[in-house]
């Protein structure tokens, strides 16, 4: 029976971290908290977990929820310190890359160590190396030390591996995010493909869209405890509402200056940590635009910036409501996308450029939020702040115009 | 040999694991250089002139054929200590091994004493080259074998503790290195146990590494051997020591992803 199962499972670390893993660190650091019982710092408390052969279980919740953590455990990587782990034996774990590969050594000597490493013996790890190199599609760079590689080719050359490995439990952190879009989607079918052979998958990532559409089931972390778990699906959708009011607890009171139309806590949210400071609507020849005809060429501007310190990979969301009935019509996020901002110190523009718009004419509203990279609340958000009148001559009814012509064919 | 490893590895997949990792760290440590796979060679021979000028042209220590005397020592100690400092930071230098779930760390710390065992492996043909010409090479050679299993047992034994201690107390590879260089004094490698006042001899009678030399010198060059209850002594002390190790390792082990 493969399957892993966490029962009642509590995770402790030592306060200290590393570098008092030395006599004096010891003495001046570790006694004196030991002294006055203040060593431990709880990660995880009665976490309980069950996923079956075939099964997938997803977990989502802020950073330093704990999440890693209960990856690291279920892979067998540390004891628990209260609780009991199962896991299948031929558990495979790509949790981060720093734990897979020698940067000095080639990328065909890291694969074979890696095989190695997981049962096989040497010559029958020599015999799958191309199958992983064909995957991974690093023919060419299979001689090249693993320090010169992106990290989408370290993914690429973890999931050749763990193709190969056939694990009956498989356990991913986060990662897969940086693939290009075609070798996720290649993952995604090798996973499907392992599932259905009675792989246990458990994945923890920000991205609920991933989560919603891979895992039967998922658990919210929150401060080391399940906070809600069950159908994946609404548990996504639990989390959600709460980022919501985490955005709405952390907008300061409306103070003195407001920049244009918008007003604290009336259209505009969010902890102001990182701010928007400029949305612009241009048309095709770059002028700005209030207005544009339905099928026409539209850039969405913004100029986003952090003033109190760098925060990291925050993640930009346009949408648009049509104002009569305040439907979506259409709502993307740099997320759902895989466009990485990296570390956002200072001013940076981000553009969501539409080829062509086709809206139907009416009034429209945009809104434009910058979020923190785990979705756990906004920086800022400004709420149909941006009005957007699209114009034409068309009597069609709905939401969008696509392209179309009619034929009579008789 | 089984419950050599956490997770189910046979004898025969651990061999395959220490094999391979060896292979891999000799690899990565001769790939960039020119002389390559002739450096640890190079390395002995260097401190054994060193050695023979100093201590046969400087200071007469009047030992019959000083030259082979001395390279014995030389080669056995050399891999006590290279095998040993390695293992110390074994561990701390294989993050990516000990992270992977269905990897035995054991095998590690074992991994850095085979490295030095090939430097063992190529200096032999050149002491027996030497042993030939003097005209010591007898049939006690044969014994050679047993010695360096033996050798290889005590070194098992440290390369455990080491190792795992380290992952907890940063402290210990320093402490190791300050340990070695005593050692060094402390082990008849370029002098004779023979030239020892009297009252230091139990010293030398209580370090398995100095019972060891002699025996090495014993079987080659035909000194005389170390007492039986001192070989026998030896040969418990690295068993103890190899369970021992094992033993700590093996408890400390789980904890060792949280200290890295």
């Amino acid at each position: 029976m493969s399957s892993i199962s966490l029962d009642g499972v509590w995770k402790s670390y030592p306060r200290w971290s590393a570098g008092t893993r030395t006599l004096r660190g010891i003495v001046t650091q570790r006694l004196p908290m030991v002294a006055r019982g203040k060593d431990r710092r709880w990660v995880l408390s009665d976490v309980s977990l069950r996923a079956g052969p075939g099964e997938s279980v997803g977990l989502i919740g802020p950073n330093g929820a704990g999440k890693s953590t209960l990856l690291r455990l279920a892979a067998g990587l540390g004891r628990p310190t209260r609780g009991t782990v199962e896991r299948p034996d031929s558990t495979a774990a790509v949790l981060n890359f720093d734990s897979w590969f020698d940067g000095e050594l080639t990328g065909r000597e890291n694969a074979v160590t890696a095989l190695v490493v997981n049962g096989w013996r040497r010559a029958q790890a020599k015999s799958l190396l191309p199958a992983v190199l064909e995957f991974a599609e690093l023919e060419d760079f299979a001689d090249a030390p693993v320090r010169t590689y992106s990290e989408g080719m370290k993914l690429r050359l973890a999931f050749g591996v763990v193709a190969q490995l056939r694990p009956a439990a498989l356990l991913i952190d986060e990662v897969i995010a940086v693939g290009d879009l075609r070798f996720q989607a290649k993952c995604m079918e090798r996973i499907q493909d392992l599932r259905e052979n009675g792989t246990t998958l458990l994945v923890a990532s920000h991205d609920l869209d991933y989560i919603v559409d891979n895992c039967d089931h998922a658990l919210w972390i929150q401060a080391g405890t399940v906070r809600v778990s069950g159908d994946a699906a609404t548990v996504a959708d639990e989390y959600r509402r709460a980022m919501q009011s985490a955005t709405l607890d952390r907008t300061p009171a409306p103070g003195g200056s407001q920049s244009g139309d918008l007003e604290l806590r009336r259209n505009r949210y969010g902890s102001q940590e990182a701010t928007i400071d400029a949305v612009a609507l241009r048309d095709r020849a770059g002028e700005a635009a209030l207005e544009i005809s339905t099928g026409a060429e539209l850039t969405i501007a913004l100029t986003v910036s952090s003033r109190n310190g760098p925060v990291s990979n925050p993640i930009v969301g346009i949408t648009i409501h049509r104002v009569s009935d305040g439907v979506i019509c259409y709502e993307s996020s740099t997320e759902s996308d895989h466009v990485r901002l990296g570390t956002l110190d200072g001013e940076l523009r981000v553009e969501l450029q539409f080829d062509r718009l086709d809206l139907l004419p009416g009034e429209y509203r945009l809104d434009a939020g910058l979020y923190r990279a785990d979705w756990e609340f906004a920086y800022d958000f400004h709420w149909q702040a941006y009005p957007l009148r699209v114009v034409g001559s068309q009597h069609d009814k709905g939401i969008f115009r696509p392209p179309h012509r009619w034929e009579v064919v008789r | 040999m089984a419950p050599l490893a956490t997770t189910a590895v046979g004898p025969g997949q651990f061999y395959e694991l220490v094999a391979h990792l060896a292979r891999r760290e000799l690899n990565a440590q001769h790939r960039w250089t020119v002389l390559g796979w002739a450096w640890p060679l190079t390395r002995q021979l260097a401190q054994l002139a060193v050695l023979v000028f100093v201590f046969s042209k400087l200071f007469d220590f009047n030992i019959d054929n000083y030259g082979v005397f001395v390279f014995t020592g030389l080669i056995a100690f050399s891999w006590f200590t290279s095998g040993v400092q390695g293992a110390a930071h074994s561990v701390l230098s294989q993050r990516h091994l000990v992270f992977q779930p269905r990897f035995p760390s054991a095998v590690v710390p074992i991994v850095a004493i085979a490295v030095p065992l090939v430097d063992v492996l190529m200096a032999l043909p050149v002491l027996l080259a030497m042993l030939v010409v003097s005209g010591d090479l007898g049939p006690t050679a044969l014994l050679l074998p047993a010695l360096l299993a033996m050798q290889l047992l005590l070194m098992c034994g440290f390369a455990w503790i080491c190792a795992a201690t380290s992952v907890y107390l940063r402290d210990v590879p320093q402490i190791v290195l300050v340990a070695l260089t005593l050692l060094w004094y402390m082990t008849p490698v370029f002098y004779s146990v023979s030239q020892v006042p009297e009252r230091y001899q139990w010293v030398y009678d209580i370090n398995p590494l100095a019972t060891l030399i002699e025996s090495y010198r014993a079987v080659l060059i035909g000194t005389p051997s170390p007492g039986a209850p001192e070989i026998a002594g030896a040969c418990a002390f690295a068993l103890v020591l190899a369970a021992a190790g094992l033993w700590l390792f093996r408890r400390l082990e789980p904890g060792f992803v949280d200290e890295l």
